[in-house]
């Protein structure tokens, strides 16, 4: 067995393992803070596609969160559309925003362009907190939107809306696969290598004819539009949103922590990220919110310097590198020190 | 009697800009030395609210001595976080054109000292005691004007005459504007770059102490005070130009003007949408704000 088939097996087994893990995890409780993992790990990895690849600080993106939940919801709830298609609706809504917003502030510097999407984001929820209506949208202002449960045997697939926590996990699952896969795709694509070469060396790709401006944008579309389905999954877990739980720079903010955390612009970075991160600020959520209040946020915080100054470019790379060292025991093969093995290895943890 | 009123409402509004003008004077500082937003710039400014708070009320002295307290103590502060964890991260990224990774730094320390606050101190609102100042007011005819304010805008023009003259006529003032206009260039002539870095973060942090000293005669003291003072803050300097300190005075009047004049016409709230309108109007016309240069970094 050669160190790539290792690999490969060990892929398989990950995800196989993940479609058989509420097989095993019967507590809803405990199955609901996977749902919310792979949820946060498939919004940073949407993230990723702009601000990892294109090497730009997106803080803004919980505005396409906050846009996919209210347009699902709001169809939902005035006209009976399903949320499946309430969902593409969102992420279309989304795109074009992202298109509207990155255009301008993609030819920004690093600097601006992080400033001006979070200004974004604070605008966006000030103007839901003020208005009840959007045009013919109900928004409720402040008081947010509330999905009546049905009664058992009523909701389904359809309706999006069920009595068990295993289809959102499942569903979850599959779109957490499937953005993993896209975003592959994409870094091996030439869109994929405009968008490194231009979050580089912007006037030497522009030297060779990158449209960086035009690559970044494309981005950005692809990523508010992947990042504003997984509002509706949010709406349609939680049946309520409001201003402050989608729209917020927390959020946004979280998004990018996750990212740098497990290492932007790779494939497994987000993903682990959100594996390393997520647990953390749960359990010490847990643990600390009664005896210590902001213990658990004075944790997340340290690890957020610790892993900056020990670790800058993430720790997917190092990881990986260490997983590569364990893989070459188990097989025959020596050195398995190949450039973009680290991206395949860890793709489905 | 309506021109009274507005009056009243301009000049609450020209004083309570100053004031954050003088908030975000430490940013626009830091910003033009090292080009690195610090998010954590708010809680700094709670820091310094916090130290003046409880300075004042296990002393007993006027707030206003609580600067001689602070101010070097902040120095320190920024100094050494600079040093400690800004640096090695700097010198890492030395090659990246968008040093981001300092952003997520500066966010961990904003988390790590606001709820350090929050652990030690708990939630609660605190108004400064004893408290001399407690709603003084000066009387100009019809007009009304509040003395801790209007102390907090004196204490901003004269940081601001004091941060020009540093600037203009010490070595190390010459040396941080030659490290700022270009760092490589500076450290040939001899300036080691990481120390101006240092004293430029220790001076901005210092301007976020006496931020807070002047607000919290007239300011609740409670953890996470700071983060409406860091959102505000980056509007006003990408208003102003980041780097440019005018540009943070001007910035900072403009969003005091707003926000007095804007209840008049509108609710309150709408008032903070017309803020981010205008910071990203500006974005979008005019990237560099009213006083920056067209900026190549």
């Amino acid at each position: 067995m050669t160190p790539k088939q290792f690999k490969q097996t060990l892929l398989a087994v990950l995800i196989a393992t993940a479609f058989l893990l509420p097989l095993v995890v019967q507590s809803p409780t405990y199955l609901h803070l996977l749902i919310m993992l792979y949820l946060f790990a498939y919004m940073t990895t949407s993230w990723n596609l702009v601000g990892g690849f294109a090497g730009v600080l997106p803080l803004g993106h919980s505005v396409f969160v906050g846009i996919g939940a209210y347009i699902s919801t709001a169809l939902w709830l005035q006209w009976g559309v399903s949320p499946w298609i309430g969902m593409l609706a969102g992420g279309l809504v989304a795109a074009f925003v992202g298109y509207l917003i990155g255009k301008p502030t993609l030819k920004m510097r690093g600097a601006y362009f992080a400033l001006s999407t979070m200004a974004f984001v604070e605008g966006v929820r000030v103007i839901v907190e003020n208005l009840d209506y959007l045009g013919p949208l109900k928004l409720n202002g402040p008081r947010g939107l509330n999905i009546p449960p049905l009664s058992p045997g009523e909701g389904g697939f359809w309706a999006f809306q069920f009595s068990t926590k295993e289809p959102y996990y499942y569903i979850i699952l599959v779109m957490l696969i499937a953005v993993a896969l896209l975003t592959w795709y994409i870094s091996r694509s030439k869109l994929g290598y405009c968008l490194q070469a231009g979050g580089e060396e912007p006037e030497a790709a522009q030297a060779l004819g990158v449209n960086v401006a035009r690559s970044k944008v494309v981005a950005m579309v692809m990523s508010s539009f992947l990042t504003a389905l997984a509002g509706t999954f949010l709406a349609q877990l939680t049946l309520f949103i409001y201003p402050k739980s989608v729209l917020t720079l927390d959020l946004s903010f979280e998004l990018a922590f996750i990212a740098l955390v497990g290492g932007r612009g790779s494939i497994a970075g987000p993903i682990l990220g959100a594996f390393l991160l997520r647990p953390v600020s749960e359990l010490s959520r847990i643990y600390f919110s009664d005896s210590l209040p902001g213990m658990h946020l004075i944790i997340y915080g340290v690890i957020l310097i610790v892993v900056m100054l020990y670790q800058p470019r993430g720790l997917a790379e190092p990881l990986g590198r260490l997983f590569n060292k364990v893989a070459a025991k188990f097989t025959s093969g020596g050195s398995s020190e190949t450039p973009g093995v680290t991206e395949n290895a860890k793709e489905g943890a | 009697m309506d021109f009274v009123f507005l009056l009243q409402d301009v000049i609450n509004g020209v004083l309570m800009g100053s004031i954050y003008g003088l908030v975000a004077l430490g940013l626009t500082l830091v910003f033009g030395v090292l080009k690195v937003i610090n998010f954590a710039h708010g809680s700094f400014i709670m820091v310094g609210m916090f130290v003046a708070y409880w300075a004042v009320a296990l002393t007993g002295l006027h707030p206003y001595v609580a600067l001689l307290l602070v101010v070097p103590a902040m120095f320190f502060f920024g100094y050494a976080s600079q040093h400690w964890l800004i640096r090695p991260i700097f010198k890492a990224e030395r090659d990246v054109r968008e040093p981001t990774t300092v952003i997520i730094v500066t966010t961990g320390m904003w988390y790590v000292l606001d709820n350090l606050a929050l652990l030690l101190f708990g939630p609660d609102y605190r108004a400064l005691t004893p408290n001399p100042l407690k709603g003084q007011m000066l009387e100009l005819g019809q007009i009304f004007i509040s003395v801790p304010k209007l102390y907090g805008a004196v204490a901003t023009f004269a940081t601001c005459a004091g941060l020009y003259w540093f600037m203009q006529k010490t070595r190390t003032g010459r040396a941080i504007r030659a490290v700022s206009l270009d760092r490589d260039a500076a450290s040939l002539m001899g300036i080691n770059q990481w120390k101006i870095f240092n004293i430029a973060f220790g001076i901005g942090t210092a301007i976020a102490g006496i931020a807070g000293v002047v607000l919290t005669p007239f300011y609740n003291v409670y953890p996470s005070v700071g983060v409406p003072f860091d959102v505000k803050s980056f509007v006003i300097v990408v208003l102003g130009g980041l780097g440019s300190i005018p540009g943070a005075l001007v910035g900072g009047i403009i969003v005091g003007l707003i926000e007095s004049l804007g209840p008049m016409y509108m609710t309150a709230t709408w008032t903070e949408a017309i803020v981010y309108g205008l910071f990203l109007m500006v974005l979008f016309f005019k990237p560099s704000g009213l006083f920056g240069q067209k900026h190549d970094w």
